[in-house]
Formats: structure tokens, sequence, C-alpha cells
């Protein structure tokens, strides 16, 4: 990548700016990623984010689309590894459990989509706030035990929880939302 | 009651099309977060649990406030409660979280400071999946796979093995080295007259012209030395011992282990090499892990296989064929980043 600056005349369009930094970002991710499929993906799924929502000031130069472009893949590339840490982190805890132990196919998916949708809530809360409620919603630790584990107070602890269970149902209220406003003809 | 007491009393399934659209005001949605937070906590007494009822039957938007709390309980949290070890899934996810939130951090730093212009965007490598964020911001990284050698300033030669990092500090009156994750491999330049130390967080090494290995494991620090001696300091209480050639040792904050005569393979690594004399299957694909950017899952019960042999670590799946023959057991590939080694399945008998 030269540092020189390469000015844009006029405003690039989706296309211009496709052919211009589509097989470098592929590359870039494909560097980052280990994998030439999932490098692929990323790579559309970022061309097609900047069609839907094109950045707010526009690029003066290739030097700055690549930059907005790297951004914006590098946000993609810490999504996707959040989603493929907590498919792993299921496939341990199963990998833990007798060899007999099998659970079907639709319930592994069940517990797999819950453990996506509850990280991405937690992850918008204070740690402590997100662990206080793994550990009491999820373990059903006491909000003794809990306090003890994070070195806080149990009226802490019971604030912790209240808070995020409130995002919770903030998040189900949207979705309720949403499948009704689907639903509405 | 019975059960949960949160989910007692309560009308099951989704909230209902509500006689207006929408949630609730906020201030009731937070005080049914509260009662759940408090009847999950162990410790609701019997008035307040009477109470909790009470608020519940004296208005609709209350009940429709706590349908909220009943549609996450039952559609997010039950199947985790119900899964096979709630508390070791909890504990991933914890480890999940923290990951996402330092990528999170390194990101913002590094766009600001891009944004100013200092740094440019070109500094990123990769990275192991499972994260590896002390390595991002390091001077010198060695990614999943790689093994980097580099030469300082003062002509001292580092080798970095896979998932290492390290940051090197050369200005001040130190040749200082912070190993901030992984393994190095040092050889010092002689000649210049700053102490040579390298830092991790159980303490200070000082070489005294030298040739020897630092490496990080959980809560303490690995040494081998091959040439010349080391001085450990430890950082808690400032322990001190000289570890001579010929002899590694491991210590923490407070302690220094005894030292054990040195194991050559542990250098063999700067050149590529996995040299197994007797290892365990477990050590050798904890080894292993180290250059595969995947997971590589281990039966148990063929872990405390013996193996001989020397594995190249710049090429993973050669290795792991290798190891297949050598402790005769079965690669299985669940997923494509996933390499799951176990016993061989038994013989077929020779049909009659």
């Amino acid at each position: 990548m030269s540092a020189s600056p390469f000015p844009y005349l006029s405003p690039p369009s989706v296309g211009l700016l496709y052919t211009d930094h589509h097989a470098w970002l592929r590359t870039w991710l494909q560097r980052r990623l280990g994998n030439a499929a999932d490098a692929a993906d990323l790579a559309h799924e970022a061309f097609l984010r900047l069609i839907l929502k094109p950045a707010p000031h526009g690029f003066d130069s290739k030097l700055e689309a690549r930059a907005y472009l790297r951004a914006m893949a590098q946000g993609m590339c810490i999504y996707l590894w959040r989603r493929r840490e907590i498919e792993q982190a299921w496939l341990d805890t199963l990998a833990a459990q007798p060899a007999d132990f099998a659970p079907s196919a639709e319930r592994q998916a069940i517990v797999l989509e819950a453990l996506q949708e509850i990280a991405a809530l937690l992850s918008e809360l204070p740690p402590k706030a997100a662990q206080a409620f793994l550990m009491s919603a999820v373990c059903g630790m006491t909000a003794a035990e809990v306090g003890q584990e994070l070195g806080v107070s149990s009226r802490m602890v019971r604030k912790y929880v209240a808070q995020a269970m409130l995002r919770c149902m903030q998040a189900q209220a949207m979705q309720t939302a949403a499948a009704l406003r689907q639903a509405a003809p | 009651m019975s059960g949960s007491p949160a989910m007692a009393a309560a009308p099951a399934g989704r909230p209902q099309r509500a006689d207006d659209a929408g949630p609730p005001p906020h201030d009731i949605m937070e005080r049914a977060a509260q009662w759940y937070a408090l009847l999950v906590s162990g410790e609701a007494s019997a008035a307040e649990r009477a109470q909790w009822q009470a608020w519940l039957a004296s208005h609709p938007h209350h009940r429709r406030a706590w349908a909220y709390v009943e549609s996450v309980s039952q559609r997010v949290l039950a199947p985790l409660q119900n899964s096979p070890d709630p508390r070791l899934l909890a504990d991933r996810m914890r480890a999940v979280d923290a990951r996402t939130r330092a990528r999170r951090r390194a990101l913002a730093a590094i766009g600001a400071l891009a944004g100013t212009g200092l740094l440019g965007w070109a500094g990123w490598s990769r990275t192991p999946l499972g994260g590896l964020m002390a390595s991002w911001t390091a001077d010198y990284r060695a990614g999943v796979g790689d093994i980097r050698a580099f030469t300082l300033q003062d002509g001292s030669r580092i080798w970095l093995n896979a998932a290492s990092a390290a940051d090197v500090d050369m200005d001040g009156g130190l040749r200082r080295v912070v190993l901030a994750a992984g393994e190095i491999l040092v050889s010092t330049r002689h000649g210049d007259p700053r102490p040579f130390v390298v830092d991790t967080p159980q303490g200070r090494l000082r070489a005294l012209g030298t040739r020897f290995t630092v490496r990080r494991e959980p809560g303490r620090t690995f040494l081998a030395v091959y040439e010349g001696a080391v001085e450990i300091r430890t950082a808690g209480n400032a322990t001190a011992g000289v570890i001579p050639a010929g002899r590694q040792a491991r210590f923490g904050p407070d302690r220094i282990d005894a030292a054990a005569p040195v194991d050559p393979a542990r250098e063999a690594w700067a050149r590529g090499e996995l040299i197994a004399w007797d290892l365990s299957l477990a050590e050798i694909v904890d080894e292993l892990g180290r250059y595969y950017p995947g997971h590589i899952s281990l039966a148990p019960d063929v872990a405390q296989r013996r193996v001989f042999g020397t594995f190249p670590l710049r090429d993973v799946d050669g290795a792991l064929a290798m190891l297949a023959e050598a402790a005769s057991v079965r690669l299985r590939r669940p997923l494509p980043w996933w390499i799951s080694i176990e016993a061989r399945p038994a013989a077929v008998p020779p049909r009659s």
C-alpha cells in the first residue's frame, strides 16, 4: 500500500469504489482472518453496507476510502470472531460432557442462538453487570455468592442484574414491535 | 411457590398484542427488572414477594412489563440454564466478552491514532482466533503459525515464538524487552554497557551475557538458559536468584522454583521444529495449538500417549499427520477450523 493520497476529482460512485478497493479489501481481510471464503463474504458485506449507508462525507481520496473500509471491516471481523468464539465455547462445553450426551440439532441451535443474542446484549453493558447477570440468571447463583465473586455488595449485584434484564427486555420489546410491524398488512 | 421464584404467577408466553402498541412506560419496565433482580437474588422476603404480587395485580401495564421479563426468561435464559453445564458455559462466555471488549478498545485506540496521522493503518497483523490483544499494540509480534526473528537496535537478536509479542525500549539506561505474550528466545550482543533485561508480570530477568528463552505461562514465567547466566528478580518481593547455563526454572511473583536441567528441545522452535522426546500427546497438542489459528481438541483417552519424534512447526497439518502416525490416533475435522484428535476405531474383523 503506497502512502500517496490518490485524490478523487469527483465523488466516487460505489461502482468505482468497488473497482478500486474490492480486491484490496478482500486480501486485507484474508490476512486478518486466514480464510478466503470468510474474507470474500465480509468484503461483499462491507460494500453492501456502503450502498445501504454511504459514508457521511464521501471520500476525497483513495486513502480515505481505504481507511473507512478498513475501519468498517475491522468492526465486522470483531463481530465474526465473537460469533465463532461463542460457537467454540458451546462446542467446548459439549465436548466436556460424557460421550453419550448428544442434544438434538434443534436443541443445539436454540442454545447457540440464545448465546449469540445474550452475548450481543451483554457486550453493551459494563463488564461487571454482564458478569453478574450471567452468574445470577444463567448459573442460578444468589446475589450474595455473585457479590463475593465480583467483590461488590449484593445490593450492587441486584442493581447490575436489573440493569441487564432491562436491556434484554428492551431488546425483546424491539423484536416484538418489529414482528408486529411485519405481521401488519 | 415452586420452581424458579421469578416465574411463578405470571402469564406465560410472549407479550400479547397489547391494548395500545409498544411496551409500557420506561419506569415500569425498570421496576419490573428490579423485581426480577430481587426475586432471583435469593434474598426476597415473604413480604417482598407479596408486594411483588400486589404490584402485578395493581395495573395492566405492570403485567405487560412483567410479560417481557417472562419472555426473556423463556426464550433466552431457559435454554442456557438447561444446558449441560451452565457454569462452564457462562465462564467461557465471560472470556469471549472480555476479548470482544479488548478488541473494540484496541480498534478505538488505533482509530484515534490513525485520525491524527501518527500511526496509519498498516500495523495490523494476523492474530489468532482466540484473540491476543497484547500483541496488537506491541512493537514486535508473531501471529499464530509464525516464528519471527528480529535484530534489535543494539545488535541483539530475538526470536518470537508463534502467538507471541514483545515491546522493546532502548532509549533509557536499560535495554529493556517487555514480553507481552508467548515466548521469546534472546541472544544478547556483547559490547553494549547497558544492562539487558526482560520483564514479565512475575519479575525481571537480567541477562549476564547470554542466550535464553522466556515464556509466559498463566501466573508464572518459564526461563531456560543455554549460554551465560540470567538473574531473576521477582516482582512481588524481589527474591533474587541466578540461573546458570544448562538450567531452567519457573517463577511466580513471590518465589523461584528449583532449577532443573535444561531441555534442549525447548530451543528448537527457533529453527521451526518441535522435538518430542517422550512427551505426552497433550503437551504436543498444546504446543502445536500455538501454530494453528483454529481449535485442536484432544480426546481424553489418548491425551497421555507418549510420543517421540521431530515435528515441523511451520506446517501444522503435516505435523498432525505425522503425529497421527506416531501416536496411532485419528484426525477428524468437524468444522473447517476445528481438528479433533481421537482414538482410532477398533479394526473391523474380516468377514468370514
